[in-house]
């Protein structure tokens, strides 16, 4: 039996709310508000209290997918990494890195929004990179 | 926000347009009700009735699109009866006078025409904003997704600079953002023009810097908003497009016109925890975690930035959205190797100025607001006290402008489209969840009484909603929360989308579309 | 304490120990392990209040047979009898620590809030319901009056269930406040008053007036006020004193003394 609390901050508005993820034996069971948070002191909007629903759903995403024969199916992260990898040079070589657009996110992390636009700077050599902020 | 959320309590005067506080924001909304009872006034302006305008001192319900006017309308009092904060504008702003030159043209019969709110309202809502000082403003999408937005928000801070609410505790301009982490993928320099902490790429000290950093030349040329990608698309400039954590296919206005962007590409790539719309056009799909699954910072509305921390192992084989990135660079043959998300945060202290004080051990629990400086600074509750990041407040003259697309003969009602409480953006992950689905599982289309009468529409019927775009179908809701003329879209739900509907002519400065206004007609399913 | 749960973890007594330790600067509920003993010196009781019993209740639900020790304070101990009563935890598997919850000294008076009560905003004075009033003084606002205050306070509601789903004695698998025949879903605030007064009812021979529901409030609606309501008409209908005790079930109260039928007027 594993039982353990996690503190977290809800993944759906901007308010940033802190969090308790519950979880059971490896799976997270529940969500409840952190009373000390400065921000929500202890309280939650109906989508906070049900935080972890969409985290354990069947509906998620399991494996990365490749198109063959005009359908998606499931594919080996190499396999995946290896086709977007030789797609890109193909295109970035023959219309040059402008051709190629990246849209970053408002729903991860800093860091990982640091790596796209750095990706994009770096790696592809555009500046063509936005996110959902005007949508 | 240049403010934070608790101060919103304090506040004396809390002015809210264009944000459905209660229903998009609800632990803010908490802070206008406690305020509230506490004895703040309450101004609310929306062009529908929302659960706040019940409790405010003054609630008009403008007619669509017509902020500018209603803030102009508001400042034209305001000077009138001499409320204004003389002193700050003085001392801390610039560029009053073509300012005022331009506010005195809008006057309460000019700008009751315009908008529709009665002369009484407009002197009752200036006088309240005016003389409760501090004055906080709270707006959201309401106010930006227009063709003016960026008039929009210049104009609020116009008011607040007229009044002298900008730069202290409790007053201040405060955009509520709607999404956990749009604060920070725009701080962290996701966007065209900028790197992080907003440094412009078209500065040359600021590209050697990164380019020194990163150990690579760097592109000096701004690139591509999300519009302009659009466009580029159809043009076949645009060949191959990399979507992270983001569902375009329902988020993006004139869905026709941007599925047959899609289509011209070459290449599509899709990172996500779920399968959108917009991965089922993926050539390659990569399934990334949640976050119950990863560790890392999100930054909120109030610019704090927060540790999350992971919860359960990945779920099926995925991977995090950092793990995807660093494995596609080193492919593409640029080394990344981070041993873990704070690896990366290190190195964004390292280049992002806001940022340089902070580190997960002193984040803790709590966060930390930015900007912080340094290891000792404490973080910064609100912006602008001293003076501003500018120096001197900027007035701007402002015009009001039509929307691009106004009601006619053919498309005779206004269409708005936003958020209902349940539900969150696309959809994508609140119709995943069992408890937010059954609270509402499908689109609908909010409608007058009147209009529903002369219509012949009951409740729960089907109707045939059409703008020059695009037609869906979808279910009535008769409403006394629009007025007549107006009728009211939620974007959530794929199987009726709004943004099949709506108009993608955008500000010609922040690029952002029009999705609050737009021309539609309505006639009930066959 | 410390060395209580350090002692009943090694000898079995109980499996897990459910307390508080300090993260960071917060207090939160923590599980204690037999795995990890050397932590049971981290054991607080913290100045936050979480629903220990509804955690155990979860817990207890997949690990039947589990020994579960926790924390409790007066509040706690009554939500604990309401879920003994109605079978939702099994006595026998659970151990409690006891703690003295409340800084006053009147301890003898039923309100089991340590926390220093807010002092209610002028507004909310005037308009609304004061949180902290009893039921007596709260029914001699006139009667016009009276439903305006209620009516305000419950206009508030941003339909977070928040109130339903902190609460340690909610634990129907169906629930009322989702029934869609009783109450429409899909727009805030949630039909007023029927919302609330569905979940008033539900709470009579249930509520024990641990105050979570108010703590949980975003809007910081007087619930505790209508659950107190509903609690003392089962006390003067039924005299089932909710929580007090496992002596009285709820299963067996409608003796035959009691009928349904209605009284005459």
């Amino acid at each position: 039996m594993d039982f353990k609390i996690i503190p977290s901050v809800c993944s759906y508005c901007g308010t940033g709310c802190g969090v308790l993820f519950q979880v059971m034996d490896g799976r997270l069971v529940d969500t409840l508000p952190m009373k000390t948070h400065p921000v929500n002191e202890g309280k939650l909007c109906i989508k906070g209290w049900n935080l972890h629903e969409h985290v354990v759903s069947d509906k998620r995403l399991t494996s990365p997918m490749l198109k063959k024969n005009g359908h998606l199916q499931e594919a080996s992260w190499d396999d995946a990494i290896q086709t977007a990898v030789e797609k890109l040079k193909a295109i970035i070589e023959a219309h040059g890195p402008d051709s190629v657009g990246v849209l970053a996110s408002a729903k991860i992390t800093n860091e990982e929004n640091y790596l796209v636009q750095k990706f994009a700077r770096a790696v592809i050599g555009t500046n063509n990179v936005d996110h959902c902020a005007r949508l | 926000m240049t403010n934070s959320i608790a101060e919103i309590e304090d506040s004396a005067c809390i002015f809210i347009t264009g944000s459905n506080t209660s229903a998009c924001h609800p632990l803010i909304a908490r802070r206008v009700f406690r305020a509230k009872e506490k004895g703040a006034k309450l101004i609310v302006a929306d062009p529908r009735n929302i659960q706040l305008s019940r409790f405010a001192d003054v609630a008009v319900t403008q007619r669509l699109g017509s902020d500018v006017a209603m803030l102009n309308g508001l400042m034209h009092i305001i000077l009138k009866n001499d409320w204004h904060d003389k002193r700050y504008i003085e001392e801390r702003c610039e560029e009053f006078d073509a300012f005022r030159a331009v506010v005195e043209t809008y006057t309460p019969d000019k700008v009751e025409a315009i908008t529709d709110i009665a002369q009484a309202d407009l002197e009752k809502m200036a006088e309240l904003y005016a003389t409760n000082s501090p004055a906080s403003i709270l707006y959201a999408m309401g106010i930006t997704q227009h063709t003016t937005g960026v008039d929009n928000v210049k104009s609020i801070c116009n008011l607040a600079m007229l009044c002298g609410n900008v730069g202290v505790k409790s007053g201040g301009v405060n955009p509520l953002r709607g999404q956990n982490n749009v604060q920070g993928a725009c701080d962290m320099g996701g966007l065209p023009n900028v790197f992080p902490a907003y440094q412009p790429v078209t500065v040359e000290a600021n590209n050697e810097k990164f380019a020194k950093a990163w150990g690579k030349a760097l592109p000096g040329k701004i690139g591509y908003t999300i519009t302009d990608m659009v466009r580029a698309m159809i043009d076949g400039k645009l060949k191959a497009l990399y979507v992270v954590g983001e569902n375009p296919m329902l988020s993006d206005p004139d869905q026709h016109h941007l599925v047959k962007a899609l289509e011209k590409l070459d290449l599509l790539i899709c990172q996500d925890i779920f399968f959108t719309e917009t991965a089922e056009k993926a050539d390659v799909v990569f399934a990334a975690v949640s976050v119950a699954e990863k560790d890392g910072t999100y930054t909120n509305t109030e610019r704090r930035c927060m540790k999350v921390n992971k919860a359960i192992d990945p779920i099926g084989n995925t991977l995090d959205d950092w793990q995807i990135i660093s494995k596609l660079s080193t492919a593409m043959g640029y080394e990344m190797n981070y041993a873990d998300p704070e690896a990366i945060f290190k190195e964004i202290t390292t280049v992002t100025p806001s940022y340089a004080g902070m580190t997960y051990g002193r984040m803790g629990l709590n966060g930390l607001q930015w900007p912080c400086p340094n290891t000792e600074h404490p973080g910064t509750q609100f912006l602008h006290a001293a003076q501003f990041t500018r120096g001197k407040g900027l007035f701007h003259a402002i015009e009001y402008l039509d929307p691009a697309e106004m009601p006619d003969g053919e498309y005779p009602y206004f269409l708005t489209t936003g958020r209902m409480f349940a539900h969150y953006h696309t959809g994508t992950m609140t119709r995943a969840s069992e408890h937010l689905d059954a609270e509402q599982k499908t689109g609908y289309v909010e409608i007058h009484p009147e209009d529903a009468a002369n219509l012949s529409v009951n409740d729960g019927d089907t109707v045939k909603l059409a703008t020059r775009r695009g037609e869906i179908e979808v279910p009535a809701r008769i409403s006394n929360k629009v007025k007549p003329g107006l009728l009211f879209v939620p974007f959530h739900f794929a199987e009726n989308s709004a943004n099949i509907l709506t108009n993608s002519a955008f500000d010609p400065v922040a690029k952002i579309p029009e999705y609050k206004v737009c021309a539609a007609k309505i006639e009930k399913a066959a | 304490m410390q060395e209580q749960v350090r002692e009943w973890l090694e000898q079995g007594k109980v499996d897990i120990f459910l307390g508080y330790k300090k993260i960071q600067g917060h207090p939160l509920p923590h599980c204690f392990t037999r795995d990890n003993l050397d932590e049971t010196d981290d054991l607080i009781v913290g100045n936050a209040r979480y629903s220990l019993e509804k955690m155990a209740t979860k817990i207890a639900t997949e690990h039947k047979e589990l020994k579960i020790g926790l924390l409790v304070r007066d509040c706690n101990q009554r939500a604990l009898n309401v879920l003994y009563v109605w079978n939702q935890l099994r006595p026998d598997n659970i151990e409690t620590i006891s703690v003295n919850c409340c800084p006053s000294k009147l301890k003898e008076h039923g309100d089991c809030s340590y926390l220093e009560p807010e002092k209610a905003a002028p507004l909310k004075m005037m308009i609304g319901i004061d949180n902290n009033m009893d039921v007596k003084a709260a029914e001699e606002f006139g009667q016009e009056d009276r439903y305006k205050r209620w009516m305000y306070e419950l206009q508030k509601c941003l339909k977070c269930y928040g109130c339903r789903d902190i609460c340690p004695v909610c634990f129907c698998k169906e629930c009322s406040l989702e029934h869609t025949d009783l109450i429409a879903t899909g727009s805030v605030p949630p039909e007023v008053p029927i919302f609330h007064l569905v979940r008033a009812v539900h709470m009579g021979g249930r509520c024990i007036d641990c105050g979570l529901c108010e703590d949980a409030c975003p809007v910081d609606i007087p619930l505790r006020l209508l659950y107190r309501k509903v609690n003392d008409i089962v006390s003067d209908v039924f005299d089932y004193k909710t929580g007090t005790s496992v002596d009285q079930s709820p299963f067996n109260m409608l003796g035959e003394e009691v009928t349904l039928e209605p009284k005459p007027i």
